[in-house]
């Protein structure tokens, strides 16, 4: 995996959509204020306007969901790439995706299309970054503006030169003959769009759903969550750690509640790189808030009364509980009475061990190939597997609905 | 697609056109002798497959209906990218050329020409997409009287509500106003403006606003359609290109402007040609317009449904359909709007 920053990785994520306040003088600001005002009557007008549409668009696009929906079991066969290496590939994309101030739908739309293609094609271990580019372009041409969409020499500048540049040109055009061109996959915040139209949901829930929507990417259990789902269950759990009330909407499905349970327990240990994210204002600094809701609650796991047994299936089959899972269910969870899963501080080389131990204890699914630990290195630190993190027990349940 | 198609495949024929990112060529299936066009993507080895291919390509494939042009296949050789679409014997513009009086068309053949365009808007609007470039040379006709849409190179999906999206789409005289004034969330309402400067330009031969800049485009528009206000136009203000000394019209009649629209055919027109996006009727809507009732059904829909009546929807006959077909003969001459 190569990886070079021309910039600090600091400056990554400075550079956000939205112009800087400062240094922009009065007249440019008072635009801006202008510009965002005419958005907001325009959005809404739009909205009702679009109104009449949405129950065909709804219907094409859940028809869309289905085609392009990619299949983790398949993937776990690839014989080369491993779930190991996903984080630091993800990483990449993220900053690259970051780096040239793309849409947020492309970095969804970017994942989608590395993973279908991993499900169609074997990929060895030296292309995977190339396959993740290439998804990366096609992505951004597909729905960004023409200037934004990254030149393949940057990219290739990002990937240290690894690759000839025609091999990026080779690449986009076996992915898209490998999708059958066919790009159109609706993306999980224009889901949460909807509903946080429609519920009239904070924006600070918005950016934290969205935070937890991209801490799903890094795992496995997610690759074939469908969007709209994992847009329902997102918003769930972002409104159970603001505190926010709950919206019983009625229309709540296992596959939510099981999609819920399984983000509750991959909240701890995010990527670095996608925390720093969203700790920018601009976010309303949700990943900070993530990890002050976590220590409050391994506080009071610490101090309650001694933890139930880790994590009985037959939580699975109470949807009311799992449902508020993120409010007391923490405490039960194997690992936060051993203490290791403090808010979000990459772990370090013991602490995998201590991991490593603790996932001795389980029986790992078949289906999910053992992979080796991660080297630590400088740059990018160990990440939680997620089958150590979950515990079988956790993913047994979910595993198996969720391959379509 | 099947993806095991070759170039040998076809036969190339004449061109029919040519565009900023591709040339369009007739074409025969080898095999099977059917007409084809073939659009040429020419493939840059610095940039690789141009946006303009990935969203066409990828939208065309979730388009499938009659009033759209059909996308057969994509055949990729070493540098370039064929598209193998269903033929069409011309493009509207072409049609008005060389088979309107002076390019204004019958009247019967407008309403056919309205509904099947609305039919095809409807459809992309349902599917989530945008076309963002109708205008008379990307409406593709064939000789059965079928109108088509064509060239979904700057079409793209839009999410609900809408996503900011660039402000420089379709051609100036099909430009809707809030496009023109700045908008960047338009809607499906983009689409409606431009099929109302369609529907006019159809009876008069001409296009109704022939701007030559986007000051000039604006200014056009509201000599006809009056000189918005913050209290006409909630929200006006707020728009970019917001000029506090436009010159005020008054709002023209429309009729009087264009005489050989009936009654109801000028009701349609002024609700699609409407200044705010959210006043603009929707293609849904606009297709129930009671000026579709004596709605004249080309043969090949009358094809498809031959247990039903020749005239299932008209109730005021004016032609047989045999006649209507003729109207609409085959054309000859370049014209590329795939």
């Amino acid at each position: 995996m190569a990886y070079s920053s021309q910039r600090s990785d600091e400056t990554f994520f400075v550079e956000s959509d939205e112009p800087s306040h400062r240094g922009m003088n009065k007249l440019a600001a008072a635009r801006m204020i202008a510009r965002n005002k005419q958005e907001m009557i325009a959005n809404e007008l739009s909205r009702l306007a679009c109104d009449e549409y949405l129950e065909d668009i709804m219907q094409h696009v859940r028809h869309m969901e289905d085609e392009t929906l990619p299949d983790a079991n398949l993937i776990d066969m690839q014989r080369e790439i491993q779930w190991f290496m996903r984080p630091y590939l993800i990483d990449f994309l993220l900053e690259a995706h970051a780096a040239f101030s793309l849409l947020p739908e492309t970095l969804f739309l970017t994942v989608n299309l590395l993973d279908r293609y991993c499900s169609k094609r074997v990929v060895y271990k030296q292309h995977y970054q190339l396959v993740g580019c290439a998804a990366l372009l096609i992505a951004a041409k597909y729905g960004d503006k023409k200037d934004r969409v990254p030149q393949i020499n940057e990219l290739n500048g990002m990937c240290c030169g690894l690759y000839d540049a025609g091999m990026f040109t080779q690449m986009e055009m076996h992915v898209l003959n490998t999708l059958e061109w066919s790009i159109g996959h609706p993306t999980v915040d224009l889901f949460t769009q909807l509903i946080v139209a429609e519920e009239r949901d904070s924006t600070e829930v918005e950016h934290m759903a969205a935070y937890i929507c991209e801490i799903a990417l890094y795992h496995r259990e997610f690759v074939s969550t469908k969007p709209s789902v994992m847009a329902r269950a997102s918003l769930a759990l972002a409104r159970a750690i603001l505190g926010k009330p709950e919206i019983n909407d009625g229309g709540w499905e296992h596959d939510e509640n099981l999609t819920l349970l399984a983000l509750s327990h991959q909240l701890h240990q995010p990527s670095v790189t996608l925390s720093r994210k969203y700790s920018q204002p601009y976010y309303s600094r949700v990943s900070g808030k993530l990890a002050d809701f976590l220590a409050q609650q391994a506080a009071i796991a610490r101090c309650g009364p001694p933890p139930s047994p880790p994590c009985e299936p037959a939580t699975i089959s109470k949807p009311l509980d799992v449902y508020s899972t993120p409010h007391k269910g923490l405490g039960n969870m194997p690992g936060v009475a051993d203490g290791y899963m403090t808010p979000p501080i990459t772990p370090d080389g013991t602490c995998f061990g201590h991991n490593n131990a603790v996932m001795k204890d389980y029986q790992v699914p078949p289906r999910c190939p053992v992979t080796p630990t991660p080297q630590p290195n400088n740059h990018i630190s160990a990440y939680p597997q997620h089958h150590v993190v979950t515990g079988p027990s956790y993913f047994e349940g979910s595993s198996s609905h969720m391959a379509y | 697609m099947d993806g095991k198609r070759q170039q040998s495949s076809f036969q190339q024929l004449e061109k029919l056109g040519e565009g900023t990112y591709a040339t369009v060529f007739k074409g025969r299936n080898r095999e099977t002798g059917e007409l084809v066009a073939l659009k040429e993507i020419h493939l840059d080895s610095e940039e690789g497959t141009p946006s303009t291919a990935i969203r066409e390509i990828s939208l065309m494939k979730e388009l499938k209906h009659e009033n759209i042009v059909a996308l057969h296949d994509v055949i990729h050789t070493e540098n370039k990218l064929m598209l193998v679409f269903e033929f069409m014997d011309g493009d509207l513009k072409k049609y008005m050329d060389t088979h309107g009086d002076r390019g204004a068309l019958k009247p019967h053949v407008i309403k056919s020409f309205m509904y099947q365009l609305l039919k095809g808007i409807d459809f992309c609007h349902k599917n989530r997409v945008l076309h963002r470039d109708l205008k008379p040379q990307n409406l593709l006709i064939n000789s059965k009287g079928s109108l088509k849409l064509g060239d979904f190179g700057l079409a793209r999906a839009f999410g609900i509500p809408v996503n900011t999206f660039s402000n420089e789409v379709v051609t100036l005289w099909y430009r809707a106003p809030d496009v023109l004034l700045g908008s960047r969330t338009y809607n499906t309402s983009i689409d409606i403006w431009s099929a109302g400067c369609i529907m006019a330009e159809m009876y008069t031969g001409r296009p109704l606003f022939p701007g030559t800049t986007n000051e000039d485009q604006i200014v056009r528009i509201f000599r006809i359609m009056g000189t918005p206000t913050a209290n006409t136009w909630p929200g006006l203000t707020q728009f970019p290109e917001y000029k506090t000394n436009w010159q005020m019209y008054a709002t023209q009649n429309l009729s009087s402007i264009l005489p050989q629209i009936d009654q109801l055919g000028i009701d349609l027109l002024s609700r699609m040609l409407q200044l705010r996006p959210e006043l603009r009727i929707s293609a849904h809507d606009a297709l129930k317009h009671p000026w579709f009732r004596d709605l004249l059904v080309p043969q090949q829909q009358a094809q498809q449904a031959p247990h039903l009546s020749q005239q299932p929807i008209m109730q005021q006959p004016q032609q047989q359909h045999g006649g209507y077909q003729q109207t609409v003969p085959s054309q000859q001459g370049p014209y590329g709007g795939y």
